[in-house]
């Protein structure tokens, strides 16, 4: 069987009923898709099938033998975030961030089928079978919607903990900056 | 303070975005073996025998594990602070909840330390499991715990208590006595993460842990002792939780793993399917607590009595300190000053309970805020009005001793019915949190109020100063 992740082609040496999310963990190390209940019911497996959001832990690997799948490894880098990544993170949409990759998958292909707005119901509604037990949900939504509108900020190049442009470095006591 | 007001970006923000977040279950370690436990299918049963010859002969398997393996077996987590060892790693001569480990098993595969486990033989005796909070204490069977139904050791006491005041005149002083049970519920707290531990030996003789614990020295404490180690042989790398909600302050899957991990000198990994997660881990105590309050026609509240009941599930675990903090908040923001509280942590044969946020506290409550708005309703009075009538003020004493300094009950409640568009009264729209004087300082609550600048602070642990 061939799979190709991200872009990169692979031979699949799993049997082929293995699932999915157990070939691109175990075998293939990408580990951003998340074993969160292994029965279908939390997203945080969720990753692209040619394109279509599709719960990993369900999908034998047999099924999608020659298929494209795309995780979060093959999205955006840390200095230039996809849309949907820059906004999830601007907007606070991740906390323990373990359902994190699920949302992130499922709303790129949210995104990349609507044309710019997206309603709050919309949106709820494709991201109904997605968990977050941290309950951010609405961080979440906004978020969703601010990546449909492209209301994200211009990528910056700098680290997560400097200052960026006019905003204050840290001043936490014990804090080194 | 410029930290304060900022839009700080998350430290932990770009990595969860790209998916470079590293939770134990992203650690990878070259000849990793797969743990699976045998856990009890009773709630409460003897054990007669344990045989794992069968499951170590198997292929794949590299280590068992029971209770004569384990080098110290019965350990509390808060034997610190005064609450006793009364719960075995793995069991041993009884189980008393559905569940409980009782064997672990370290094998190539997940399948393989499956099939394992479903070979160990195990001869249980069955007994009556007891369930219920409100009936345990009156079974008279002891065999559900070695302490009895009712946890024993609250200093002097076999249950929290609160004294303040003169109860008994509140009572007779009262128009009206009204009464109120509430019952919230266990609840599990169901992070998407499952608890999950590798433990790696290393080289030199020490242990690497990857544990997604919600707090790093605690389980480094407990690992210690069921080992009977020193600290510095264990090597924990943590700080990535995956959710926890309290539910990870119990050390889950360190120690077995630990155990696995040093009888087959192999890394070891244990990860709670979801199953196990909602069957076997810990959840919110569910709770019984009845109140009584002395009132007035005009809305003080002159004396409370209250009994709680808080399942602990088999073992004692941390409930004794919730219940302490229960007890410190069950006036809520109010203050009232008669006082007779009992509450008692009882016994069953259901899971341990355990830290879930707001931990003793959210159970009481959810009981006083219910109980207020039952109060208000009979007496006919708008209920922001009888709170911001019964608030804590600047000097008042709650029922463990502690002064007020700023509390906060006046301003939220004002908020409140500001945002909730609820019309007050002016004498009550002009009320601030400061000192009580004029008609809000009746003869019942002048006892109560602190001298000027006295500072009494008495928060005693989960087991000190059991008055």
């Amino acid at each position: 069987m061939r799979l190709t992740v991200n872009g990169v082609e692979h031979d699949i040496g799993s049997p082929p009923l293995t699932t999915l999310l157990d070939v691109l963990r175990e075998e293939l190390f990408i580990t951003s898709p998340k074993a969160g209940c292994q029965q279908g019911g939390c997203g945080a497996c969720t990753v692209l099938i040619d394109g279509e959001p599709r719960r990993a832990c369900l999908t034998p690997v047999a099924a999608v033998d020659g298929a494209n799948v795309s995780t979060v490894e093959g999205l955006g880098e840390p200095d230039q975030l996809s849309t949907v990544q820059a906004a999830f993170h601007e907007r606070y949409a991740a906390q323990c961030g373990f359902c994190t990759s699920g949302f992130l998958m499922a709303t790129e292909a949210l995104v990349a089928r609507s044309d710019g707005e997206l309603q709050r119901e919309e949106i709820t509604e494709a991201l109904s079978g997605h968990i977050c037990r941290c309950t951010g949900y609405v961080k979440i939504v906004d978020a969703v919607a601010a990546a449909a509108r492209g209301d994200v900020a211009e990528q910056r190049a700098s680290a997560d903990t400097e200052p960026q442009g006019d905003e204050a470095a840290t001043m936490i006591p014990g804090s080194p900056a | 303070m410029k930290a304060v007001g900022a839009r700080l970006p998350r430290y932990d923000g770009l990595a969860h975005v790209t998916g470079r977040t590293q939770y134990v279950d992203d650690v990878r370690v070259h000849g990793t073996l797969w743990c699976k436990a045998l856990r009890s299918p009773h709630h409460s049963a003897l054990i007669r025998s344990i045989d794992t010859s069968k499951a170590e002969a198997m292929p794949g398997v590299h280590a068992v594990v029971t209770a004569k393996d384990v080098p110290h077996n019965v350990y509390g987590h808060l034997e610190a602070l005064g609450v006793p060892a009364d719960e075995p790693l793995l069991a041993d001569e009884d189980v008393r909840w559905k569940g409980q480990p009782i064997a672990a098993v370290a094998a190539e595969s997940e399948a393989a330390a499956l099939a394992a486990v479903e070979a160990i033989q195990i001869d249980f005796e069955e007994r009556e499991p007891i369930l219920d909070i409100r009936t345990a204490p009156a079974t008279g069977d002891d065999h559900f715990h070695q302490w009895g139904a009712i946890y024993p050791h609250f200093g002097p006491h076999n249950h929290r208590r609160v004294r303040k005041g003169d109860i008994d005149k509140a009572f007779d002083d009262a128009d009206l006595i009204i009464e109120g049970v509430y019952r919230p519920q266990a609840i599990e707290h169901c992070p998407l993460e499952t608890q999950v531990s590798l433990v790696v030996p290393e080289p030199s003789g020490r242990l690497t842990i990857y544990s997604c614990t919600q707090a790093m020295y605690f389980s480094m404490g407990v690992v210690a002792a069921h080992l009977q180690w020193p600290l510095n042989k264990l090597k924990f790398v943590g700080g990535t939780v995956g959710g926890g909600f309290g539910g990870k302050v119990d050390t889950a899957t360190e120690t077995i793993c630990a155990l696995l991990a040093l009888k087959a000198k192999r890394p070891v990994k244990w990860r709670f399917t979801r199953e196990e997660e909602f069957l076997t881990s810990s959840t919110r105590a569910p709770w019984h607590i009845e109140i009584q309050d002395a009132v007035t026609d005009d809305g003080w509240i002159l004396g409370r009595r209250t009994l709680t009941i808080h399942d602990a599930g088999a073992y004692a675990r941390f409930s004794p300190y919730g219940l302490t903090k229960h007890a410190f908040h069950h006036t809520g923001a109010y203050t009232i000053p008669n006082l007779r509280f009992d509450g008692f942590v009882v016994f069953t044969n259901r899971v341990p309970t355990t830290a879930m946020r707001g931990f003793g506290v959210t159970s009481v409550s959810l009981a006083v805020e219910l109980h207020m708005s039952r109060v208000a309703e009979q007496l006919g009075m708008n209920p922001l009005e009888l709170r911001l009538k019964n608030a804590n003020r600047i000097g008042d004493t709650t029922g463990n001793r502690v002064v007020m300094h700023d509390p906060s009950t006046v301003p939220v409640t004002l908020a409140a019915a500001d945002v909730a568009d609820i019309e007050l009264g002016d004498e009550y729209k002009r009320m601030t949190q400061e000192r009580r004087s004029g008609e809000l300082l009746p003869e019942h609550l002048v006892a109560q109020q602190a001298p000027e600048g006295e500072h009494l602070a008495t928060y005693s642990g989960a087991n000190g100063g059991g008055r």
